[in-house]
């Protein structure tokens, strides 16, 4: 068999490690596994199921760019590069006609605003509030008892949106609480909190004017009750991703990686 | 407990050309040779001050390590010594001011006073402190927050020293700044001040006639009468009297140190890979304030010598040291605040200009004449002073001139009135000069967060 010339990206976020494997532009490999506390272990951790899952090794690795707020621990990569920029090329790579980003990740949340290369013309982001973070939205499924994957399809089942008010992890928890104390759904209450995320992250968006075609990236992504409520609170249409957007950061960074090897031949 | 430390180090290849490069001369007409400094920041102060030789990543103040440029050393040598410094001067009976409001340092300077900004005196307070690691000093940094806040008010930036003076740990004399539109916090520290313990600390407050007076005569008088005061309120302290003639000469001195800034700015924007990194460059433009060391002839020497250096490399065409070839250019707005020049230049970018104290830096005052008069015109006129609309076309122009690919505007949290201002000077400039802007709140901490980074660099990624 030839030798094949692979790239990686890997996106160490503060929730998941995500990594791509790449080679002519196609992918050839990805995993996502749960970010422990050893930053460097994550990142090897990740390329190793990576590279299991492409059926290559180290060796077949021509370039490798680290993103993610782990990149600062990266000594298996030959660049870093933010995760804003990675997230741009890889929506670009998923969905070239991207112009806006929506980027839910574990700890932040940011807007994206594309020129027609996939380049950042803009961004806004989002780390001093919980509002729309996997983190709260984990800390709501626990409190509902369910896990992460099964919040969005709850809310789809809803027959009303509650107002929920709060925002900030420790507020919204004990307002939850109140609410299933005084007998509400549960779907109706997860609903209710799609919708306060998607008003409190609407503002950041106008800041960096969505235009469409909006991509919805991160983890968050996968959770269909959080998408519809974007949609009805800004009010435009999310694209239907041909990859899964919680690897458009590890793409990106597979993207770079590879122009990036062609650059320096 | 061993010191788990990485420590810079000047490598001994580098002594030869640097003590055949010019001594230092003082306010006091004292000097120190260039071999003395080489001494002093090889032995000595590796070991008084090693939190200053942390050469980590994380240290965003380490040394530059620039080490053919001889002005680089300079300006170490004049921070280290800070302590020193203004012990002797406090032994001659020199009083020290505490200033805040943005304002040029002459009149201080020529009633016999020592001027400081919060910056300087947080300096001082931090030469105090001998023998701590890089991580001690930022936990020390951290606790003298805590004390900041509750010596004035936990609504402010907390980057104002003022805690020292309340404590007694700086001797300083005076509190005197002037009530300009840019601090929020003077009016929090004046306020607690008039409470607080340390009443033999003098008190004088610079009214500045606020918004757009620049153009009005009685303005100009007023605060010329207010300059007069305050230069009287210093007179009591050294029981001298100041003459006309004195402030002239001291506005003639502190012009050379605007004007040689103004200077090495026009070379250093020049060339499309700077001749020097970002905190070498803000090291010699900051000088020409005639604040940063406490000591303006001392500044004026480093900054004649610097000239030259910079000349000689625009010339040959050196790269500053650390820099990519054509890096993308920021400009920064706000205050009292800067991101890493090391980690902007690590992604590719440089940080080429400031609106803060170049406003000042860059006005020049008028020589001849009532120099009160001269001295209150300039002061009224300084650009960062203005309403938004003034103040943007002149950042504006700064921006065309530095040639800047980006605006980067940082505010400490509690700033109020830059934090109001930023999104609508921003505004502004983009309108102006059509270049992308990003707005970062910065909450004060010894270390810049990761976060606070991370967009920095995915600002320059994005230029
Ligand atoms: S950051 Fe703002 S409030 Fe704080 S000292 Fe500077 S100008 Fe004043």
């Amino acid at each position: 068999m030839s030798k094949v010339t692979a790239f990686a990206g890997v996106d160490v976020g503060s929730l998941g490690t995500k990594t791509v494997i790449m080679a002519e532009g196609e992918i050839i490999g990805s995993a996502i596994i749960r970010t422990g506390i050893n930053t460097e272990e994550n990142g090897w951790n990740g390329l190793n199921a990576a590279l299991e899952n492409a059926g290559l090794t180290r060796d077949d690795l021509a370039y490798v760019v680290a993103t993610g707020y782990g990149r600062i621990s990266a000594p298996y990569a030959n660049k870093t590069v933010t995760e804003i920029t990675c997230h741009a090329k890889g929506a670009h790579y998923i969905h070239p006609q991207t112009k806006t980003i929506i980027d839910m990740g574990g700890q932040d949340c940011k807007a994206i605003r594309l020129d027609d290369d996939g380049n950042v013309a803009d961004f806004a982001m989002n780390d001093k509030c919980a509002a729309g973070t996997g983190r709260f939205l984990e800390v709501m499924a626990n409190v509902f008892k369910v896990s992460l994957d099964e919040l969005g399809p709850l809310s789809l089942s809803a027959t009303e949106v509650l107002p929920v008010s709060s925002t900030c992890t420790v507020f919204a928890e004990s307002e939850t609480v109140s609410l299933l104390a005084r007998g509400e759904k549960p779907e109706n209450i997860i609903v209710g909190i799609h919708h306060a995320i998607s008003k409190r992250v609407g503002g950041m968006f106008s800041r960096v004017g969505v235009q469409n075609d909006v991509f919805f990236s991160g983890g968050v992504a996968k959770n269909v009750g959080m998408r519809k409520a974007l949609e009805e609170a800004l009010q435009i249409k999310i694209v239907e991703p041909r990859k899964d957007p919680q690897l458009a950061g590890a793409i990106g960074a597979a993207v770079i990686a590879e122009s990036a090897w062609k650059r320096g031949r | 407990m061993a010191i788990n430390q990485d420590l810079f180090h000047y490598p001994e290849a580098a002594k030869e050309l640097f003590i055949r490069t010019e001594d230092i001369t003082f306010r006091d007409g004292t000097r120190v040779s260039a071999e003395e400094i080489w001494e002093f920041l090889t032995k000595e102060a590796p070991v008084r001050f090693p939190h200053a030789f942390d050469n980590g990543r994380y240290n965003r103040n380490r040394i530059s390590g620039d080490i053919a440029l001889p002005y680089s050393l300079k300006d170490e040598y004049l921070s280290l010594t800070f302590n020193d410094r203004m012990l002797k001067a406090k032994q001659k009976g020199i009083p020290v001011a505490f200033v805040q409001g943005g304002q040029c340092v002459d009149p201080y300077y020529a009633a016999g006073a020592i001027a400081l900004r919060p910056a300087s005196v947080n300096q001082w307070a931090a030469c105090q402190r001998e023998g701590v690691t890089f991580t001690q000093a930022q936990v020390l940094r951290e606790d003298d927050k805590e004390r900041a806040s509750q010596s004035i008010s936990f609504e402010v930036c907390n980057t104002a020293g003022y805690e020292y003076i309340q404590e007694g740990s700086l001797p300083v004399d005076m509190i005197a700044p002037y009530s300009c539109l840019r601090c929020s916090d003077v009016s929090y520290s004046l306020e607690a001040h008039r409470h607080g313990k340390r009443q033999d600390v003098k008190l004088f407050l610079g009214d500045f006639p606020m918004a757009d007076q620049k153009n009005k005569e009685w303005a100009v008088e007023y605060f010329a009468e207010n300059i007069k005061r305050l230069i009287r309120s210093i007179d009591e302290l050294t029981g001298r009297e100041t003459t006309e003639e004195d402030l002239r000469k001291e506005i003639i001195l502190h012009n050379e140190g605007r004007r040689l800034s103004r200077e090495i700015a026009e070379l250093w924007w020049a060339p499309d890979t700077p001749p020097t990194n970002g905190k070498d460059r803000r090291a010699i433009l900051q000088m020409g304030g005639m604040e940063v060391h406490g000591d303006p002839e001392a500044s004026l020497c480093v900054l004649r010598e610097g000239k030259r250096f910079i000349e000689e490399r625009v010339r040959k065409g050196v790269k500053g040291h650390g820099l990519i070839d054509k890096p993308a250019r920021i400009f920064l707005c706000g205050s009292c605040v800067f991101p890493s020049d090391y980690r902007i230049e690590e992604g590719g970018g440089v940080i080429v200009g400031t609106d803060n104290h170049w406003s000042n830096i860059s006005t020049l005052v008028e020589e001849t004449g009532d120099p009160y008069y001269n001295l209150a015109k300039a002061t009224l006129s300084y650009p960062y002073e203005q309403n938004v609309y003034e103040r943007a076309k002149w950042t504006a122009e700064q921006i065309r001139k530095s040639r800047a690919d980006g605006v980067l505007f940082m505010y400490n949290w509690g700033c109020n009135t830059q934090s109001a201002m930023a999104r609508m000077l921003c505004d502004e400039i983009k309108k102006l000069v059509n270049v992308p802007t990003l707005i970062i709140e910065h909450e004060f901490q010894a270390s810049q967060s990761e976060q606070l980074l991370n967009r920095v660099s995915a600002f320059v990624e994005m230029l």
